[in-house]
């Protein structure tokens, strides 16, 4: 990743022909600005409208009533948001290290020059950039009780059908093998430009030096590669905390049960469904400061096991 | 409630209206602006000259010109209905001009609700029977009762559950009826004559079904498993079976005054025991999960009988000629407290923001003229409002409906109050994983853990 390696770069940033550093910044900034100004508008408002919002009682329809801290109060009390929470929880536990497992093992098979590359890489990144809906259905029917593939599958090595979604106990475990999978492409991508960013001298001299092959990933690949697993994780991280399009497409019967309903399941039926925008509001800031706190230790983490080149 | 509930394709593609409509909901007043200047000039408008109720071909509305926009849930059939009858209400009142749109069921309310927050809901939209309290008590509806008694609107025209449903608590009536659908008993002809049984009538009680259903489940393939069920129904919502059987024995919801629920007697609790009881005890109905991706079992040829609703008189159609059985309808079997069934009526309510009130309202009334009653009819997915149709060309339009008109004489109104989405939605989450999908508590053992719960929805509303 250029972006952390540039930051490690040492001595200063070479500045280019015929303008002084501050005309570089004048231009970075204007160029950043779009970006800048849509961020600020479009998420940042919001984000502190929100705040404002979740100190409320507002059903969207009628003029909210400023109830002070009684949302979060009552949202302690709440055992479908404590529920979610937990679900929330171990669907990240889970889901953030299995995929980045996964994503590691693919991108090193996938490392090793073999023909057809491009294409490989095309068949991870298709699930990334399908729509979850589509992606929902088919799982549906692969996880479909009678007749469904995987069903079909545990069957021939002897195993009973399951109930999967509509099983409480199968239910997360399903939604995350579906996450997981449609997840893997960015990663693979992120893994595959780090692996091929780690020089070929490295490997040459670790193997002058009498490394086998898991020495060398050991000393050589996976140190050189903790940038990348460290913009993955936080990516995966946020994301899985997020998670929402694959309960809302996959959860059974119709609508989340205690099985599945995640937070941010919770925050869209209680502003939407509910009437309970400010209830809402003031859950998606209770998520906001859980991602964020998790971020920042996470952010001082690294230090401690991201090397850069 | 039928797109909600009957397919799960169009349900899906909401998922992608939430992203939308969060971008929507931060635009606002991006509203179609009336062409007109602003319309309602003090005063009453012209009253309609005649004793003719209904909205008369030649048009009563002699406001100035109006564009209206009229939202409606639905599949492209139902849109296709609607615009016939948009059509021939446009042809009939030149000056209005009515557009339609259509969106599946969850992305329907996510649109209006956002569209209401921002001031620019549709003129006259689709109402829900038990989600009217929710909009009405927030008063985002217009009072309709003014309107009706200026051009002596006789509401006893239509059926009576229909206009009790929008009739609020402090008496004013928000919405005609549009459409209704009530809950019925289908059995496959096929089956029954192949089995030489009897079709199901109107002595049937609990335990006649119990029994005709054991001889029709069966292993047809000789595999070892059945895979003939008896019965079938849908378990996820109250509607399509569970709360006809309260009342059939003797139970009911929710109190008549809303503010609590009764499903903690023993009454609410043995109807729902015997949904229970068809698919754990007596076998004759599959577990619900075996059919929660692959849809309908009865239109599948895998089902004997079905107690669903009205709305699936199109696609049993279509499915039993696809597959070659023949159905029939019948009443739903008697309990021990007699004969019930459930009635959901839809609703043509007015925006209460709407600039062109007396436009909306003549809409709103021709949607119930027997003119539009007898083209919505058509379409089989629901029973017109209307009592002259109803007695007349819909009872003998197809084999069965008259079965279903007759429903109405025994039908309660499915329950209809404020909180209903978060009621339900922790009621359903507890019967579907404890009593339903899986017995691990019985009716009575479920509905005492979330009755404080559901109480506490009513009384916060």
């Amino acid at each position: 990743m250029t972006v952390f390696r540039r930051r490690a770069a040492p001595g200063p940033v070479p500045r280019r022909r015929g303008g002084p550093v501050a005309a570089e910044a004048r231009w970075a900034w204007l160029f950043l600005a779009p970006t800048l100004i849509g961020l600020a508008i479009l998420s940042a408002g919001p984000i502190l409208a929100t705040f404002g919002i979740s100190l409320t009682k507002w059903d969207l329809l009628r003029p909210p009533d400023w109830v002070g801290l009684e949302n979060y109060a009552a949202l302690v009390q709440d055992k479908r948001f404590l529920v979610a929470l937990r679900n929330t929880g171990f669907y990240t536990v889970v889901s953030v290290p299995l995929g980045m497992a996964l994503a590691l093992g693919l991108a090193l098979a996938l490392n090793h020059g073999i023909r057809g590359i491009a294409w490989i890489r095309t068949a991870y990144f298709l699930p990334v950039v399908t729509s979850a809906t589509a992606v929902g259905l088919v799982w549906a029917w692969i996880y479909a009780p009678s007749g469904g593939i995987l069903n079909q599958l545990i069957g021939l090595a002897g195993l009973p059908p399951q109930k999967w979604v509509s099983d409480p106990f199968w239910a997360m475990p399903a939604i995350i093998m579906m996450s997981v999978w449609q997840g893997l492409g960015t990663s693979v991508i992120i893994f595959l430009a780090g692996l091929q960013a780690i020089p070929q001298e490295y490997y040459d001299a670790a193997s002058v030096d009498g490394a086998g092959r898991w020495a060398r990933f050991r000393s050589v690949t996976l140190p050189l590669l903790t940038p990348s697993l460290f913009f993955t994780g936080i990516l995966a991280l946020i994301s899985a905390f997020q998670i929402f399009d694959q309960v809302y497409v996959l959860a059974r019967p119709g609508k989340p049960t205690e099985a599945t309903v995640t937070l941010v399941y919770f925050i869209y039926e209680n502003g939407f469904k509910n009437f309970k925008m400010g209830y809402a509001a003031a859950a998606s800031w209770v998520l906001f400061l859980i991602v964020a706190v998790l971020t920042l230790i996470y952010f001082r983490s690294q230090r401690r096991w991201v090397h850069y080149q | 409630m039928r797109t909600f509930r009957s397919s799960r394709g169009p349900r899906l593609l909401a998922a992608a209206a939430v992203a939308s409509l969060l971008v929507a909901a931060c635009g606002g007043g991006a509203s179609p602006a009336p062409t007109t200047p602003i319309s309602p000039t003090s005063g009453p408008t012209t009253a309609l000259p005649s004793g003719e109720p209904s909205a008369s071909p030649a048009g009563g509305y002699s406001g100035p010109e109006a564009k209206i926009s009229y939202a409606i849930w639905g599949d492209p059939a139902e849109l296709k209905s609607q615009q016939a009858i948009v059509d021939a209400f446009k042809a009939a009142n030149p000056k209005i001009d009515v557009d339609v749109t259509v969106s599946d069921w969850d992305a329907y309310w996510d649109k209006l609700q956002t569209g209401l927050a921002g001031g620019a809901a549709p003129d006259v939209f689709a109402m829900d029977g038990p989600l009217f309290p929710d909009y009405q008590s927030r008063d985002v509806l217009l009072d309709l009762e003014p309107m009706i008694d200026r051009d002596g609107y006789d509401l006893g025209q239509l059926a009576d559950q229909g206009v009790a449903d929008f009739t609020a608590a402090d008496g004013g009536q928000y919405a005609l009826p549009r459409d209704l659908n009530t809950v019925v008993l289908y059995y496959n002809k096929t089956m029954f004559d192949a089995a030489g049984l009897p079709y199901p009538d109107e002595t049937w009680d609990w335990a006649k079904l119990v029994e005709v259903g054991k001889k029709l489940t069966k292993d047809v393939d000789g595999d070892g498993t059945v895979d003939q069920w008896g019965f079938y129904t849908e378990t996820t919502d109250m509607e399509n079976y569970w709360s006809s059987l309260v009342w059939q024995n003797g139970g009911d919801i929710v109190s008549a005054d809303r503010t609590k629920t009764l499903l903690g007697t023993p009454e609410a609790a043995g109807g729902i025991q015997f949904l229970q009881d068809l698919i754990w005890k007596e076998k004759i109905m599959a577990d619900p999960a075996l059919f929660v991706e692959t849809g309908d079992a009865f239109e599948q040829g895998k089902a004997a009988m079905e107690s669903n609703g009205s709305w699936l008189v199109p696609t049993h159609t279509a499915a039993a000629g696809d597959l070659g059985f023949e159905f029939g309808i019948a009443p739903l079997p008697k309990g021990p407290a007699g004969r019930f069934t459930s009635v959901n009526p839809t609703g043509a309510v007015v925006y209460k923001g709407t600039k062109s009130p007396d436009a909306a309202w003549e809409f709103v009334k021709y949607l119930a003229s027997p003119a539009a009653q007898e083209q919505l009819m058509k379409l089989k997915a629901s029973l017109p409002v209307s009592k002259e149709v109803l007695a007349g060309p819909y009872a003998t339009s197809f084999e069965g409906a008259r079965v279903l008109a007759d429903s109405l004489a025994y039908a309660k109104l499915k329950p209809s109050f404020a909180g209903y989405n978060e009621f339900t939605t922790i009621l359903q989450g507890e019967l579907d994983a404890n009593v339903f999908l899986d017995p691990k508590k019985t009716a009575a053992q479920a509905l005492a853990d979330v009755v404080p719960q559901l109480d506490a929805i009513l009384a916060g509303q």
